[in-house]
């Protein structure tokens, strides 16, 4: 099958098996009913899966996080007992990171690279579809320790010693590194597959520095996902050796070296900051142009300043051991790094307020959670700099205060960009609009309620409360403005407001599918490829493939600049370029055909965890789950052929699949 | 804030002359100013704090203006450009000019603070003039401190102590820290910054005191169930009232005479020596008691009781030895008054009778902690923490008694 | 990485690498984390032997020469392969799959004829950090040559039967990636571990 229609040279000419075994045949090709989803490779369907499997671990997180405040709330707490505080604030981190913001970007990524670059899919789509189905198992199977003896509890950088069999017995922790392990098999497959996507599948005349700024941050996440999920991987590995088969990595007893956890920990867990902040660059670098009516300012030194952030980001890891005793030389040049860092990210807040200066700017929720972000992000940004000062690090580490940073700059950050890509992409995804009347409840209270958690916590901090504490005591509260008891109590109050600020968006999503009516075409008046395709996109994307010639090609192919008085004017809508599109229709559109194997082959990665947690020879069953779906695989062309149909598909009307 | 002591460091130059620069400042240095918040960052009472103080003060001063100006531009653009039906703006892509300067100063500044945050952090980590070295351990869930021997303190005899790290003032003092399990966090913010006790490594951590009082500290290195728990006060006393403190440790024991104190011993000796040390004491037999606590605690360590009566606090720090209205007149105590306070110790009137009580009669419920059997199977029994010692009244009355006598 | 093989073998984007090959590529480099992580590791352990053995005294380098030997060779005949591939000779792309699968297989008996030895020298796995760290590193080593000669053989009988959906040649090729990949990596990892004293 060919995504892009190119002349292909005669030696590439696939070649087709003769036929199919009769046990491999394939799924049928539908677009209703669960099979579509189940067996499907389509990017888009796949990504509506990772956003709604990342939105149900974002409420199971969101549900940690309240409990978290209401046993913090009030001095002494009683709603949870210490262990179970333990576990709580463990998952919270875990499910938040690994099961919330990193799915609901590969959500965004995939239902939208291919849109933006204008592909008709991802270049592996099975291999993606095993990736969500990896991701999904991941996560469950991370979370099922909740019911077999409790779940993970030492904090979601996993310190050694205290993650040894000896401090942590209960099998929370195994849970933990297996379940990270899997989705981290996701990450890896996304990771390669998006990048291929990107690297080899563009549309005709879309150079690198005409890519839509969302695809470029997310490749470069993709990039920081390539190398820092092995390095990770290798913890985990370790980890698993020592707690699960006897070896003594982390016991110092046996000569181990404690902070090679750390540093393993953190070489991963750096980048992966980035990997969950720059994808939310991207995204309200997409909505802040289209909302104020002008290009982003500077994109050269937007993309520039992402790829930067994404390098330098490898050199500081080890800000976060500042009081680990590293020595003082090791202390100054990290701390030296950690600053530089800053500069590429400055000069993002800076462009996107540029960007507004001069605009014409509508107030949209997508706009609103997007201007948002700057605020909050730049407040988080500047705390970072304080701490990047490793003496005074010193004093602020492990406190409430490093708690108020990375709020700032993953819920202010991270997740209001995520929100501000739902409202802009919504009605890309199905097609209709979100009310922006709820939609105001909804960033109102989540904003209010953001700041009132999380403002306090920089208070806390500087209080000198520590993380990480199941409860917090009178003796040590202090009195006046500044007493911990009263800020404790606020940013548990405004925990509450921000639950029910989320809970706004579920109700629009509710109230939009049932009563919202059809979006029109181009709701925005957008300017990137992805609307230049019906809502939601047609299987295949676009009836033929765009040739790009501007970066914003959608929005130059809408808008012409008149070269005397330089007023910018309305040339033709989105309904004539797509009915032209339609005109001109590719003849010959293959798309690859539904499988059963990505599911299977990922069915047996738990199987393997749970093996290796009690008792082998059920490692070994999902050993053969694997290799039985990597067979199945490896034998079964992408595109079938319409004999290997099970039952033989009906003629389709619209897409020619293949054979 | 207490003082803004003159020390002409660079640092301090770069922050006087920011306090006379900057008004906002005052907004900022306002933010930390909570009365009686024990571990208040911003209330530095010794030389390496201050210079910590001397160097967040400008950065936190520098980065609230930034965001001003950041929230300022956002503000403005907003209120300016905000849709009211004005034609579709030229399509300007970026002015590089303004870009790189605007990329420039923020370098400009942060290299300025990176100067002087590489010049704090080697003077924090300055250690060849130090006077004094104590070593601090950490474990589940509580600190030990020993002082090595150290003949121009008086310290002719290794003194063990846990709960309070007494110090005297005026005087450069080396924690060497480490620890027995997992890996801790010593700090007690107004004297330092945090530096974590790994085990099998051993961090040099530098504090020194100005006045005499005393000081709160928390564990800050996630350490598991009771990480919360994990406490620590560091007392500062005046370098007689240190030298009195040290004639107090190093006293002899002293076997109560008889009565509910005398049996309180033979419980102890029964029950508490399997883990607990009291230096002098002695078994019926006349040969010394020693405590083994390296065959029932994970950590192989349990808090010296020699002397418990002259700390104010027990159990990791987590419970005060004092009732609330005496530990009050301690902390509060002027510093010229508060040597003799401290150094009076725990008197029966005084004693925090519910807590030592509830402690004896089941640690465990009081203080979360692994003492239950059932869950020792991957530790071969040994505990972590204190166990249940279903201990009878009785045997609380007397141990009670005999725990008061140990000053 | 069999599952590569399908997905669109013969198409070209715009690197004019394909994407089975550059997805191959991308992953290689992950992968060099992964040894770089689990080669760092044995690198602070290996002096670590507690009560245990120390490497020299374990260490059999003219035997473990050899297999390098062997592994290093078989590089050479999946170049051949590759470029018999390459020319469309089913024939002898077969051949040297097969050659190339057999001595990996060669030099994992040799490990694993390695691995009794130490083991019965008293190195066990958790002996000491040496030996843990010593086993995963090696023993993940030789579990990635495994998954290569799993990949060797399905490729020969997949290319005999002519199943292969995409282009053959890439395919084989990327294959070949893999495999040149495991023996440079093993290059290292004899070098730091055999050849530099602790």
């Amino acid at each position: 099958m060919a995504i892009i229609e190119r002349p292909s040279a005669p030696a590439t000419v696939p070649a087709i098996p003769s036929a199919s075994l009769g046990a491999l045949k394939r799924p049928v090709t539908t677009q209703h009913g669960w099979r579509s989803w189940l067996f499907t490779v389509d990017h888009k369907k796949l990504g509506i899966m990772y956003g709604a499997t990342a939105l149900f671990f974002f409420v199971v997180g969101g549900l940690e996080a309240v409990l978290i405040r209401l046993q913090l709330a009030l001095p002494d707490g009683r709603v949870l007992n210490a262990d179970l505080y333990n576990q709580m604030f463990t998952m919270h981190a875990t499910t938040m990171v690994f099961l919330f913001v990193m799915p609901m970007v590969s959500a965004f990524a995939n239902y939208f690279i291919p849109l933006q670059v204008g592909a008709r899919d991802v270049a592996f789509p099975r291999i993606n579809a095993f990736g969500f189905w990896a991701f999904l198992f991941g996560g469950i199977f991370l979370n099922l320790a909740w019911f077999l003896g409790g779940a993970a509890d030492g904090g979601w950088f996993m310190y050694a010693p205290n993650s040894g069999p000896v401090f942590s017995p209960s099998h929370g922790v195994d849970f933990w590194a297996l379940g990270l392990q899997i989705t981290g098999i996701a990450s890896l497959t996304g990771a390669v597959n998006l990048i291929v996507t990107v690297l080899n599948m563009r549309a005709p005349g879309m150079s690198l520095m005409k890519m839509p700024v969302f695809t470029w941050m997310a490749t470069v996440v993709q990039f920081l996902l390539l190398f820092a999920m092995p390095v990770i991987t290798v913890a985990l590995f370790l980890l698993m050796f020592q707690r699960n088969f006897g070896a003594t990595f982390f016991d110092v007893a046996a000569g181990a070296d404690p902070l090679l956890w750390q540093h393993l920990f953190w070489i991963f867990g750096h980048p992966e900051v980035y990997i969950l902040i720059l994808p939310s660059f991207g995204i309200i670098s997409e909505v802040l142009p289209v909302f104020s009516r002008k290009p982003l300012f500077g994109y050269p030194f937007v993309v520039f300043s992402g790829a930067a952030i994404g390098f330098v980001g490898w050199g500081v890891w080890a800000h976060h051991m500042f009081a680990s005793g590293l020595g003082p030389v090791s202390v100054a040049v990290f701390s030296v790094a950690t600053m530089a860092i800053a500069v590429p990210t400055g000069v993002k807040v800076v462009n996107w307020t540029m960007t507004l200066w001069g605009g014409k700017l509508q107030f949209t929720v997508a706009m609103k959670f997007a201007i948002a972000l700057i605020v909050l992000f730049t407040v988080g940004g500047l705390s970072g700099v304080t701490h990047a000062v490793a003496p005074s690090d010193t004093q602020q580490t492990d406190t409430y205060y490093i708690v108020a940073h990375f709020h700032y700059v993953l819920f202010g950050g991270a997740i209001f960009g995520i929100f501000s890509g739902m409202y802009y992409w919504w009605p890309k995804m199905f097609g209709k609009l979100l009310s922006e009347r709820i939609g105001n409840w909804n960033f109102w209270l989540m904003a209010i309620g953001m700041n009132l958690t999380f403002g306090p916590m920089h208070i806390l901090g500087l209080q000198g409360q520590p993380r990480r504490m199941y409860i917090w005591t009178e003796a040590r509260a202090g009195e006046g403005f500044f007493n911990l008891a009263f800020w404790n109590l606020v940013a548990s109050i405004g925990s509450i407001i921000l639950a029910v600020g989320v809970l706004f968006f579920f109700i629009n999503v509710l109230v939009t599918a049932r009563r919202g009516a059809q979006a029109p075409l181009d709701p925005w008046d957008a300017r990137s490829l992805e609307w230049m395709t019906s809502n939601p996109p047609k299987e295949h994307n676009f009836d033929s493939i765009p040739t790009v010639g501007h970066l914003d090609e959608f929005f130059h192919r809408k808008y012409a600049e008149d070269h005397q008085s330089g007023e910018i004017r309305k040339v033709q809508g989105a309904e004539e370029i797509l009915a032209e599109m339609e005109r001109n229709k590719d003849a010959h559109i293959h798309m690859p055909s539904p499988s059963y194997w990505p599911i299977v082959l990922a069915l047996g990665l738990p199987v393997i965890a749970f093996g290796l947690i009690y008792s082998i020879p059920v490692a070994i069953v999902g050993g053969l789950i694997v290799v039985l779906g990597c067979f199945g695989w490896a034998i079964e062309p992408s595109t079938a052929r319409d004999e290997d149909v099970d039952p033989p598909a009906a003629p389709s009307t619209e897409v020619v699949r293949h054979g | 804030m207490t003082s803004a002591r003159p020390r002409p460091t660079a640092v301090n130059r770069l922050g006087s002359m920011r306090r006379r620069v900057l008004p906002a400042l005052a907004l900022v240095a306002l933010a930390g100013c909570a009365s009686n918040a024990p571990q208040d960052t911003w209330d530095p009472a010794g030389p390496n704090a201050q210079m910590i103080d001397d160097l967040q003060r400008p950065v936190f001063a520098v980065a609230g203006i930034v965001g001003l100006i950041v929230a300022a531009a956002v503000g403005w653009a907003i209120f300016r450009f905000r849709d009211r039906g004005q034609a579709i703006p030229k399509q300007t892509h970026g002015k590089p000019v303004l870009e790189i300067t605007l990329t420039i100063i923020p370098a400009l500044i942060l290299a300025v603070i990176g100067v002087f945050t590489v010049r704090t952090v080697f003077d924090l980590s300055k250690t060849d003039d130090t006077e004094m070295v104590i070593n601090v351990t950490g474990q589940q869930w509580w600190w030990e401190y020993d002082y090595p021997v150290q003949e121009e303190f008086g310290i002719t005899q290794p003194i063990i102590t846990s709960g309070q790290l007494v110090i005297p003032v005026g005087t450069k003092v080396m924690l060497r820290q480490t620890s027995r399990d997992v890996i801790h966090s010593y700090w007690i913010p107004r004297l330092n910054g945090k530096r974590d006790a790994v085990p099998g490594r051993v961090h040099l951590n530098r504090i020194e005191a100005d006045e005499p009082g005393i000081y709160a500290g928390q564990c800050t290195e996630f350490c598991g169930l009771s990480h919360a728990n994990m406490r620590m006060e560091a007392v500062a006393l005046s370098k007689e009232d240190f030298a009195a403190w040290v004639a107090q440790q190093l006293a002899p024991y002293e076997s109560p005479a008889d009565g509910l104190a005398k049996e309180g011993e033979a419980v102890f000796l029964n029950q508490c020596v399997r883990c607990h040390q009291v230096n002098g004491l002695e078994r019926a037999d006349g040969s010394p008691a020693i405590a083994a606590p390296d065959e029932n605690v994970v950590s192989g360590a349990a808090p010296n009781l020699s002397k418990l009566m002259s700390r104010n606090t027990f159990a990791g720090a987590m419970f005060d030895l004092l009732t609330p209205a005496c530990r009050r007149d301690v902390w509060e105590a002027s510093p010229a008054d508060f040597g003799s306070k401290y150094l009076a110790g725990v008197s029966e009137d005084c004693l925090n009778q519910t807590d030592l009580r509830g402690w004896l009669r089941n640690a465990p419920e009081m203080k979360p902690m692994y003492a239950n059997p059932a869950l020792l199977a991957g530790t071969g029994g040994k505990y972590r923490g204190m166990p249940y010692l279903a201990l009878t009244e009785s045997d609380i009355e007397k141990l009670v008694a005999y725990l008061v006598t140990l000053k | 990485m069999a599952e590569l093989v399908q997905e669109h073998g013969a198409q070209h984007g715009s690197t004019g690498i394909s994407n089975i090959k550059l997805g191959m590529w991308l992953f290689l480099g992950s992968e060099c984390l992964l040894f770089g992580g689990l080669i760092s590791t044995y690198m602070l352990y290996r002096g670590r032997v507690g009560e245990g053995p120390t490497p020299m005294q374990v260490f059999d380098i003219p035997f473990t020469s050899v297999s390098s030997f062997v592994l290093l060779m078989s590089s050479l005949t999946m170049v051949l392969a590759v470029s018999a591939a390459a020319k469309a000779d089913d024939r002898s792309t077969v051949l040297w799959l097969t050659v190339t699968a057999l001595l990996g297989a060669t030099f994992v008996g040799g490990q694993v004829y390695e691995f009794t030895a130490f083991y019965n020298e008293g190195l066990g796995f958790s002996t000491s950090l040496f030996a843990s760290s010593f086993y995963v590193l090696t023993g993940f080593h030789g579990v990635h040559v495994t998954v290569g000669i799993i990949m060797l053989f399905a490729l020969v009988a997949m290319v005999r039967r002519n199943r292969i959906p995409g282009s053959k040649s890439e395919t084989v090729e990327m294959i070949g990636l893999y495999w040149h990949f495991v023996d440079i990596v093993w290059i290292v990892i004899f070098t730091l571990i055999y050849l530099i004293p602790v």
